[in-house]
């Protein structure tokens, strides 16, 4: 590997916790944050095949020399984000980033969403990542030190799409948690900011390749194409480098191609 | 407070300025405004459509008067402030309206300094002057006024045809820092953010089917009509909002909230 130019985007020394890295887009932060030369470790949201999917990450990133560890996460209940939180700043030695990543889709008319479903949708996208915040905080305060959370959500936080009434209010809501929670733990050296993605190549539940008006959309995409799961680390990198970006907290950051300036 | 909701859109009497007022948006601002009980001055270069404007108003019972003035030239835009005064004894509220897009469809890179300029000249000077000279006029006449500027959804997206959205982002830009500063001088400032909106009623079935294709992108599934400006006019020129200051109005059938994929589509994706 070529040796880096700037020390700007060097994470060596962190430990970064990827938090959904059974995702396409956890993935890709968690290698991201290795190459940039953090240890990592990798939480799965569920103990199914997605643990299958973590250690394959695993393997890349030890290939890299970093130190990695996985863990099973269910963010649904804020105990277990508590527990296993603090379990893995053990048996790391201490946490200065820490990655959120779920996404659970569901698109249905309103009038067909049901309590339970809507009660999914928000305990899925928004609320793991309230608990995630909230005891990263934690630990962050425990150890006195600085500490910097990224919350993954969509372009759907912003702007409406028939059929997502359920899941675009999570993402809607995870938009605000960022501001809120950046305001308030600012004063401790907390930075919080947010990634929001547009149309991105393994969405297929959302542009599904039978469905013509999904396929159009991807016109509404300035760059004319989907993203790609590696064109999220490096913002993930950038968002979360003590040196590039110490005074930015608070801000939703889209990686969508330019797809929110299509009137 | 005192009297009913309704009485809160009386305009009775208000002495208002609508630059552009003589066709498109400002007539129908105008018209609300004048149903409302203001007092009108209504202003733009082409005197026979201002006059036109004007006699539909009297028609109906309004009160009204015109200026011919291009708002790209302060000086005509004090005059026109000046008129209102003279005319009605004092100006309350100023909607400066007057605007319009179009510029050379180039290479970013070919752009000629004239048609930047000659935008932003009609679109964001103008309303700085417009506003400028209310303002004055109005703490003169010992505070209390409303601005209303029209900027544009274009203004809130990307655009090929840059220097018109430039030119209104810097008019939602202009009227945040007027409400600020002003508001101590009892001034509110707001601006309405037209989506697309037919400047008049369609001439035939011919264009009424064209504009039925255009609305076919608009979730509400079709344009909006030059007279839907009114009720909003009369909104933010009234104590109707009397709280609301430095906001953006958008009146856009719903276009602002989407735009990330066609109209039509719909995902599906169930558990
Ligand atoms: N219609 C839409 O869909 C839409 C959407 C977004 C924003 N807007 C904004 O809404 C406002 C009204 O537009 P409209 O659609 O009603 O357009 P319009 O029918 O072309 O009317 C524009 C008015 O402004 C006047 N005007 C233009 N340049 C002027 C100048 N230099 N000095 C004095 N008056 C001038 C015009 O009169 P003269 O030419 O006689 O001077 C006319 O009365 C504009 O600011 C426009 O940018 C419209």
């Amino acid at each position: 590997m070529p040796k880096a130019k700037s020390s700007f985007f060097d994470l060596e020394g962190k430990r970064a916790l990827v938090i959904g890295a059974e995702h396409p887009h956890g993935a890709a932060i968690a290698r991201a944050y290795a190459e940039a030369g953090a240890d990592v470790a990798l939480a799965a949201l569920t103990a199914d095949e997605a643990v299958m999917r973590i250690r394959g990450v695993q393997r890349e990133v030890e290939a890299m020399g970093r130190k990695v560890s996985t863990y099973v996460m269910d963010v649904m209940l804020g105990k277990n984000v508590e527990v296993t939180m603090r379990q893995i700043v053990k048996e790391m030695g201490g946490l200065d980033i820490v990655a959120s990543c779920p996404d659970l889709f569901l698109a249905k008319p309103i009038e067909r969403t049901s309590d339970t479903e809507l009660a999914r949708v928000m305990q899925a996208n928004f609320n793991s990542q309230y608990f995630v915040v909230r005891h990263a905080v934690e630990e962050f305060r425990r150890q006195q030190q600085p500490g910097r959370i990224v919350l993954v959500t969509s372009v759907l936080g912003e702007r409406g799409l028939p059929n997502t009434t359920a899941y675009a209010a999570a993402a809607g809501a995870v938009v605000n948690l960022v501001r809120a929670a950046a305001i308030e733990v600012g004063p401790d050296r907390i930075q919080v900011n947010g990634i929001a993605l547009g149309w991105m190549d393994w969405m297929q539940d959302r542009l599904r390749p039978d469905d013509e008006e999904a396929q159009r959309a991807v016109r509404f995409i300035a760059l004319r194409r989907r993203g790609r799961a590696d064109e999220v680390g490096p913002l993930a990198v950038y968002l979360s480098s003590e040196r590039a970006t110490r005074y930015i907290t608070g801000q939703i950051f889209p990686v969508d191609g330019g797809l929110l300036q299509h009137l | 407070m005192g009297g009913s909701v309704l009485e809160r859109f009386d305009l009775d009497g208000r002495a208002i300025v609508v630059t552009g007022g003589g066709r498109g948006l400002g007539r129908g601002m105008a018209h609300a405004l004048a149903e409302a009980g203001a007092r009108l001055m209504i202003a733009a270069r082409t005197q026979s459509q201002l006059d036109s404007t004007a006699e539909e108003i009297r028609a109906r019972g309004g009160t009204v008067a015109t200026f011919r003035a291009d708002v790209t030239d302060s000086k005509q835009v004090d005059a026109l402030v000046a008129a209102c005064v003279r005319e009605y004894g004092r100006i309350d509220v100023m909607f400066a309206n007057a605007g319009g897009g179009g510029g050379p469809d180039v290479d970013f890179w070919e752009y000629p300094d004239d048609a930047f300029d000659h935008l932003l000249a009609t679109n964001l000077k103008s309303t700085f002057y417009s506003c400028r000279a209310a303002a004055k006029a109005m703490v003169e006449q010992g505070g209390g006024g409303v601005l209303v500027a029209t900027a544009s959804g274009t203004a809130l997206r990307g655009n090929r045809n840059f220097a018109y959205p430039t030119a209104k982002g810097g008019v939602i830009s202009l009227t945040k820092s007027m409400a600020t500063m002003l508001a101590g001088h009892g001034i509110r400032a707001n601006c309405i953010v037209p989506g697309y909106v037919s400047q008049t009623d369609p001439k035939d079935d011919q264009e009424r089917e064209q504009r039925a294709q255009r609305g076919a992108f608009i979730p509400s599934q079709r344009l909006g009509e030059w007279w839907e400006l009114g009720p909003l006019a009369v909104f933010l020129a009234s104590e109707a909002s009397s709280y609301i200051t430095g906001e953006t109005y958008i009146i856009d059938g719903g276009g602002l909230a989407g735009g990330l994929g066609p109209i039509k589509f719909r995902p599906r994706h169930e558990w």
